[in-house]
């Protein structure tokens, strides 16, 4: 159970989580584990069945597209107390559509997506809690994605401006 | 009569001469970017020259024309003038040319100043993106020149690529001076261990106190347009989050007209500014 | 006849011939004198050296986009107002070369520019124009820099004002408090009646031109004829603009008025208004390289915030449609000049309405934006 208790010792400490009961957090850390991903590992692969949603503890996660021709594009790195997988607890999408690889040592809970799903259904208190915290973290990422796409330093003359 | 941010240099006639520099040393820092270090060949101005972070000179090569470029290097050493020059239009194209041993004509300085002697006592953070460092860089040299009267400093950088990052060995110096160095890229590759994203979200890793804290932002105008609202979303009063704008420049004194936003010329009023002061004015489409 | 002792301020009447002697005395001072000239059917300023080359039985009829010389029906010689061209193109040329470089081993040596600024004797100056002047003096002598080429002619220039007793068509001075009577700024101020100039002293310039001329006390009859002609000049402006202190504020608070993109479709951006405005004073430089590359100069040229370039840098145009321009344009004019400079940038004198190919009647466009009902 020792396990256990570092996994609630860290759920206490991540900002989103203190939003909730001891009860839920006791029901969440039951289907959650920690993972630790050494710096170069892949967490998942475009593809892969989507099965866990993880919260980044520490270092740091690089979202990735592989673009042929190029390689691997990172498009995203999550840091401490940001989310990796998201679209996990969505029902829409059923594989991981970009790849996750750590680029430092990294230390993520891993929470089981399809057991959180039934849960959150179930109980529609915690469901609610969990779908506005998923709903800002989509929302932020697609600011960043929206100014990513701007591409506010290109050079000038690379971009046709209207006059 | 309008708040303004008053430079350090006075005089009464208009500079309508350049004064003659040379290119002491290029460094490239980036694709596209170099710094230009410039020398006065007159002696005399070399010494007495004087600037202010955040200003700029009218830099000049005869035949081409002027460009604005801020001031890139520490305002305590003025006898050599650093400009980081991004390589964009006529003038700029024809100075990267340019060899050491060339001269070319400085008229300045000009416009207001990060106002770093007003926040002391504060805590500082700079959000910067792309050549936005540049105009920046003196202030970072000034407030470490006077570490110990400010708060908790850091810096936000963006730049597109990894390889687009302006000053990347000076990070871990300014770091080694109790200073926060965050840096992202819109994209990595892949070597880059860093972080990918954008300026404005890295405020969501900063604990901001409104009424100790200032904002000095400069880079591309939507990005700073999120800066300011991550700023104020945090309650910063406007008059803490300080920004520095850019647009057509001819004379560089307030007589051309070129340079205005509302009642204000960039090159006299500006180009650094307080939110307050363009607050009526930044979110008009094409004013 | 007694003779009548001159003062700052002293009020004395000539006959009309006294005023080629006046001339004459300017000449003699070395000045350059310049005044209303008709020429090629409009009214020019142009050297003239005496009543024989000004627009005599001359007046006209303007209105948006419209301009026509007309005979007035008597013989004055001042009932003309002003045309397109102002003042603002002798203190504030159109072209100015700045600097001159000479490429001698390898180094740049800037060439000596500096010749003797022109002594212009400006004739006939309306009160208007007289206000215009005192608004580029704000633009270009200021505490922070100074033009010097702006300066240099300005402190040698001589004014011999005339008020204004026959408005035109499209004036609003007296909207604008610059006139139709002129208070001050002049060396000497003239207001014509049928026989005689009354003319009074504005300074020590103005007292010494007059040193040999034949003057008369002015009678009380003159004084009544001249105090009624002004008061009948207030009354015939040809246009109004009331309020005008709320003008800056009520255009720097509808900057997305329906009413820009209204004019904007009327509007051609050809800049004319810019040009024949005396207060404007936007410029561009042009930089000039000779073939073989020894000789490099840059010259000041006017420009115009209707020019497409005016805003544009690398990486966009920040004004790209002609509504945003004329926003500029109207905005800068009516509001933010005055936060800049103390006064407005608009002295009512109308040209933009009557030189504007489009016939847009600034009045109209204000009235429009502040919601009364336009034509």
């Amino acid at each position: 159970m020792s396990e256990n208790n570092a996994l609630l010792d860290i759920f206490h400490v991540i900002p989103w989580f203190q939003q909730l009961s001891e009860d839920h957090i006791g029901l969440l850390a039951d289907f959650s584990h920690l993972v630790e991903i050494p710096q170069g590992k892949d967490l998942f692969k475009e593809g892969d069945k989507e099965d866990f949603l993880y919260v980044v503890v520490n270092g740091r996660i690089a979202i990735e597209i592989m673009f042929p021709g190029r390689g691997r594009v990172s498009i995203y790195t999550a840091e401490p107390m940001d989310v990796v997988g998201w679209s996990s607890v969505t029902p829409v999408v059923r594989q991981r559509t970009a790849s996750a690889r750590a680029v430092l040592d990294s230390r993520l809970i891993a929470m089981d997506a399809g057991a959180l799903r039934r849960l959150c259904e179930g109980d529609c208190a915690l469901g609610c809690v969990v779908m506005r915290r998923i709903a800002n973290v989509v929302a932020q990422r697609l600011l960043v994605t929206r100014l990513q796409l701007l591409d506010l330093f290109a050079n000038p003359g690379d971009v046709k401006v209207h006059a | 009569m309008t708040e303004t941010m008053l430079a350090t240099a006075t005089r009464t006639d208009a500079l309508i001469a350049p004064l003659w520099a040379e290119i002491v040393e290029i460094v490239p820092e980036a694709e596209g970017v170099s710094t230009y270090w410039l020398e006065f060949k007159d002696k005399a101005l070399r010494k007495s020259y004087r600037f202010a972070p955040g200003q700029f000179n009218m830099v000049y090569l005869p035949g081409y024309g002027e460009a604005a470029i801020s001031i890139s290097s520490n305002p305590n050493k003025p006898e050599r003038i650093g400009h980081t020059i991004r390589f964009v239009g006529n003038v700029t194209n024809a100075i990267s040319r340019l060899s050491r041993g060339d001269v070319l004509g400085l008229r300045g300085p000009f416009g207001t100043s990060w106002p770093i002697e007003k926040f002391k006592g504060n805590d500082v953070v700079i959000a910067a993106g792309g050549i936005g460092l540049a105009p920046l860089r003196p202030a970072i040299y000034q407030i470490l020149d006077h570490r110990a009267d400010y708060g908790k400093v850091t810096i936000i950088y963006g730049a597109r690529t990894p390889a687009d990052l302006l000053y990347p060995r000076e990070y871990d110096a300014w770091r080694n001076r109790d200073v926060e160095v965050l840096v992202t890229v819109d994209r990595g590759d892949a070597s880059w261990t860093g972080q990918v994203g954008v300026v404005p979200i890295l405020f969501y890793r900063l604990r901001l106190q409104p009424e100790k804290s200032v904002i000095l932002t400069c880079g591309p105008e939507i990005m700073m347009r999120f800066v300011i609202f991550e700023g104020l979303a945090r309650r910063l009063p406007e008059e803490r989050i300080i920004l520095s704008l850019e647009r057509n420049m001819k004379c560089g004194q307030g007589f051309c007209g070129h340079c205005q936003i509302g009642p204000y010329f960039i090159c006299k009023e500006g180009p650094v500014f307080h939110f307050g002061q363009l607050a009526p004015f930044i979110n008009v489409e094409n004013f | 006849m007694p003779e009548i002792k001159l003062n700052l301020g002293s009020q004395v009447a000539i006959r009309k011939p006294v005023f080629d002697q006046l001339l004459g005395n300017l000449a003699k001072a070395g000045y350059e004198t310049i005044g209303p000239h008709i020429k090629d059917a409009a009214l020019i300023y142009a050297p003239i050296s005496g009543l024989a080359d000004l627009p005599q039985g001359f007046t006209s009829e303007q209105d948006g986009g419209h301009y026509r010389l007309k005979a007035s029906g008597n013989s004055r010689y001042f009932d003309l107002t002003p045309g397109a061209p102002s003042w603002k193109q002798f203190l504030f040329p159109p072209r100015t070369e700045l600097f001159n470089l000479m490429k001698e081993n390898g180094n740049w040596l800037e060439e000596a520019l500096k010749k003797e600024p022109p002594r212009y004797a400006f004739i006939g100056v309306r009160p208007c124009e007289l206000a215009a002047i005192a608004v580029q003096d704000k633009v270009f002598i200021r505490s922070d820099f100074t033009d010097p080429t702006y300066k240099s002619r300005r402190e040698n220039i001589f004014i011999l004002a005339v008020d204004c007793l026959h408005p035109g068509d499209t004036c609003f001075c007296a909207s604008m408090g610059t006139g139709p009577a002129a208070e001050g700024g002049f060396d000497l101020k003239l207001i014509e009646l049928d026989e005689v100039f009354l003319i009074e002293v504005g300074s020590q310039a103005g007292l010494d031109v007059l040193h040999d001329l034949s003057v008369e006390t002015i009678g009380a009859d003159w004084q009544q004829a001249a105090a009624e002609r002004h008061k009948i000049a207030v009354r015939s402006m040809g246009r109004h603009l009331d309020d005008v202190a709320s003008v800056p504020g009520v255009l720097i608070n509808n900057l997305e008025h329906p009413r820009w993109k209204d004019v904007a479709a009327r509007c051609l951006s050809c800049t004319s208004c810019t040009q024949v405005c005396p207060t404007c004073f936007c410029w561009d430089v042009e930089d000039t390289t000779s073939l073989d590359g020894k000789n490099t100069a840059r010259i000041r040229v006017w420009d115009s915030c209707f020019n497409i370039t005016h805003a544009a840098q690398a990486g966009g145009n920040i004004r790209p449609t002609t509504a945003s321009r004329y926003r500029q344009w109207l905005t800068h004019k009516m509001s933010t000049w005055q936060q800049q400079f103390g006064v407005l940038g608009c002295v009512g004198c109308g040209r933009c309405i009557t030189w504007c190919p489009a016939g847009i009647d600034i009045t109209e466009e204000i009235k429009a934006i502040r919601g009364e009902a336009v034509k």
